[in-house]
């Protein structure tokens, strides 16, 4: 989203500086937390919490059932609720299904879960036409969805936030579950990205 | 509010940027700019009124900013809204931040 | 205003609290919804000029509840700080053609979280 009318960067830079440098000042924030949110961000919380989750539900199909009906409480089991995944809910693609979530209104995502959304997931692009076009949105990503399979869009706008189950590739019957784990991608749990085998020839999406 | 920001069915926005192997800042204000406004969650602000805060930012700006911009915007407008700072305190400390990184002659 | 917060500094401690547990919506209350599984409601046409999420594409538009998920605070209000006001939010299923006409596929449907307030029977 590039365009002429952004203040260049070391504008705000310079800006942010100032505030952070007045706030500190003033005891409104402390330095000491700014540097703990962002070391939980950078480094600790992201999409491999939601592959654990994926590869869990798809070994274990009493956790997959549970995790269906009451996602809050199943993936607190796994302690990996948290900021903006405080109320969750877990979709299922099929064969006869594709789920995909959006916020139209912002960027409502489950941090907790799969991490700080990707630029992406922010766009103006995907925001707007993800629910009046999700199939053309989903052919942008390079995924094309067949007639007859059913596109659900779910569009975040109040206080649940979702994640998508993927359907479990054919030919991973013997792999572990943390194998499982490590084919699962963000966008995948997104909706815009089917899991894929290492060795299949479309290559993963990050 | 009918703002920008309820863009669900707009058209002409662009292609969707997808962007490979995505850091999860892009440059150290963005952090410090998100870091700063979850330090404000529920102890400051409620979230839904930092969201609100953002959607405020008048339509023309909104559409051609960034999304760290946004917070940013937001951010100031609340803590000036509550007189938690001014925006004259902003302005004299980046002249002082500007100033110093100067090197003298 | 209605809603204090309580203007305190985020040690580092609070700041891994709060990743860790984030900040609840639920309320615990028994207070029956408006509406159940399986009705046929109209998203209200209303231009509040305030904070709402509820979003201009389904105002006017009809769907039906497919889930209660139980009570939350209402976001409309509390963005305002003006009230919490509790209340029922509903998964709503809307018909992607009810939403975008005939052009949209008559398989696809938009799913999104309304609150009784948002909400009119039909």
């Amino acid at each position: 989203m590039s365009s002429h009318n952004q203040q260049p960067d070391a504008d705000i830079a310079l800006r942010v500086k100032a505030i952070e440098s007045l706030l500190i000042e003033k005891g409104i924030i402390d330095p000491a937390a700014i540097d703990t949110i962002i070391d939980a961000y950078e480094h600790r919380i992201g999409p491999h919490n939601g592959a654990r989750i994926v590869a869990k539900a798809w070994v274990d199909s009493e956790f997959k059932q549970r995790l269906l009906a009451d996602g809050t409480s199943a993936i607190a089991e796994m302690n990996l609720t948290g900021f903006s995944s405080e109320h969750m809910v877990v979709v299922e693609n099929t064969p006869e299904v594709h789920n995909l979530i959006v916020c139209t209104l912002c960027s409502c995502y489950p941090w907790a879960i799969l991490g700080l959304p990707p630029t992406w997931y922010k766009s103006f692009a995907y925001r707007s036409r993800a629910v009046i076009d999700p199939r053309g949105v989903l052919r942008e990503f390079g995924l094309e969805i067949p007639e007859e399979v059913a596109v659900r869009v779910w569009d975040s706008n109040a206080d649940l936030r979702y994640l998508v189950l993927p359907e479990r590739p054919v030919g991973t019957e013997t792999m572990t579950e943390s194998e499982l784990a490590s084919l699962v991608t963000r966008n995948a749990m997104i909706g815009t990205a089917k899991v894929q085998l290492p060795s299949s020839p479309h290559e993963q999406a990050a | 509010m009918n703002g920008p920001h309820d863009m669900g069915g707009m058209h002409n926005l662009g292609p969707i940027p997808i962007e490979e192997n995505e850091p999860v800042f892009h440059s150290e204000w963005e952090a410090k700019v998100f870091a700063m406004s979850f330090a404000t969650f529920g102890n400051y602000f409620p979230v839904d009124e930092t969201r609100h805060a953002s959607e405020r930012m008048p339509p023309g700006k909104y559409l051609s900013s960034r999304y760290y911009e946004r917070w940013l915007y937001a951010l100031e407008l609340l803590l000036t809204e509550h007189d938690l700072l001014t925006q004259s305190e902003i302005e004299e400390r980046m002249a002082q931040l500007a100033q110093a990184d100067t090197p003298s002659s | 205003m209605a809603i204090e917060t309580s203007n305190q500094c985020m040690s580092a401690e609070q700041a891994e609290a709060l990743l860790r547990t984030g900040i609840s919506c639920r309320v615990d209350s028994p207070e029956p919804g408006k509406f159940k599984v399986g009705d046929r409601v109209r998203a209200k046409v209303v231009h509040v000029p305030t904070y709402t999420r509820l979003p201009r594409y389904v105002r006017g538009k009809v769907g039906t509840i497919t889930k209660d998920h139980g009570v939350y605070v209402f976001p409309d209000t509390l963005g305002m700080r003006l009230d919490t006001k509790p209340q029922h939010v509903y998964s709503v299923c809307f018909a992607a053609q009810e939403l975008w006409g005939a052009e949209a596929s008559a398989k696809d449907t938009l799913h999104i979280d309304l609150f009784d307030d948002h909400l009119e029977p039909i």
